[in-house]
């Protein structure tokens, strides 16, 4: 992974966390307002899961690279099997 | 009858409004993966003006919108020469301070003679 791809992956890890924060706190105002009588739980709930399922795409990505894909597996078996 | 109905009714535009929210929020995708959020942001950027327009012309104000001064500072080189300077600051400073303490005892030696 070079500097560059590096930098662009940190930086949509961080719009991609501004954005799911931002859903999640629409969502949890929501919800909140409609069904939990204005409490403060689920804004906090919503906009955790939010930055939850931010982190979790920034690690996949920032993995993606170390990661044998698909197609490269196929091969492998290939290989293997035509012994 | 009505009265037994109204909560019925209430709970379900609740319940419609929630679904509805979600479902927008799901397909722009919004909760997707990371490419689909920064589009999801680009279209955004890109309806804004347009709508801003056409807000303004509907309350009546024909005058145009100050536009946002281009400023041109960007956050991301100011942070980055910041990083340098400390960083640099940091690496020279050992040799610094042997050298002003050496100034400072020869000043000292100068005016003990």
């Amino acid at each position: 992974m070079s500097e560059k791809e590096l930098g662009k992956k940190w930086d949509r890890c961080l719009a991609d966390g501004a954005i799911k924060f931002g859903t999640g706190l629409g969502l949890g105002i929501v919800f909140s307002v409609l069904f939990f009588k204005r409490h403060t739980w689920p804004i906090s709930l919503c906009s955790g899961a939010g930055l939850g399922m931010a982190f979790s795409n920034c690690q996949n990505d920032l993995r993606s690279s170390y990661l044998l894909h698909r197609s490269q597996k196929v091969g492998l078996c290939n290989k293997t099997h035509s012994n | 009858m009505a009265a037994r109905i109204l909560p019925v009714v209430k709970l379900a535009t609740k319940v419609t409004i929630a679904g509805g929210a979600l479902y927008i929020a799901y397909d722009s995708g919004l909760l997707g993966s990371s490419e689909q959020g920064s589009e999801a942001l680009n279209r955004a950027k890109a309806a804004i003006p347009p709508a801003v327009e056409e807000w303004m012309k509907y309350f009546g104000l024909e005058t145009p919108l100050p536009t946002m001064p281009k400023v041109e500072f960007s956050p991301v080189q100011a942070w980055n020469s910041g990083v340098r300077r400390s960083i640099s600051s940091l690496s020279e400073a050992p040799t610094k301070a042997t050298q002003y303490t050496n100034q400072g005892l020869q000043y000292l030696k100068d005016l003990t003679k």
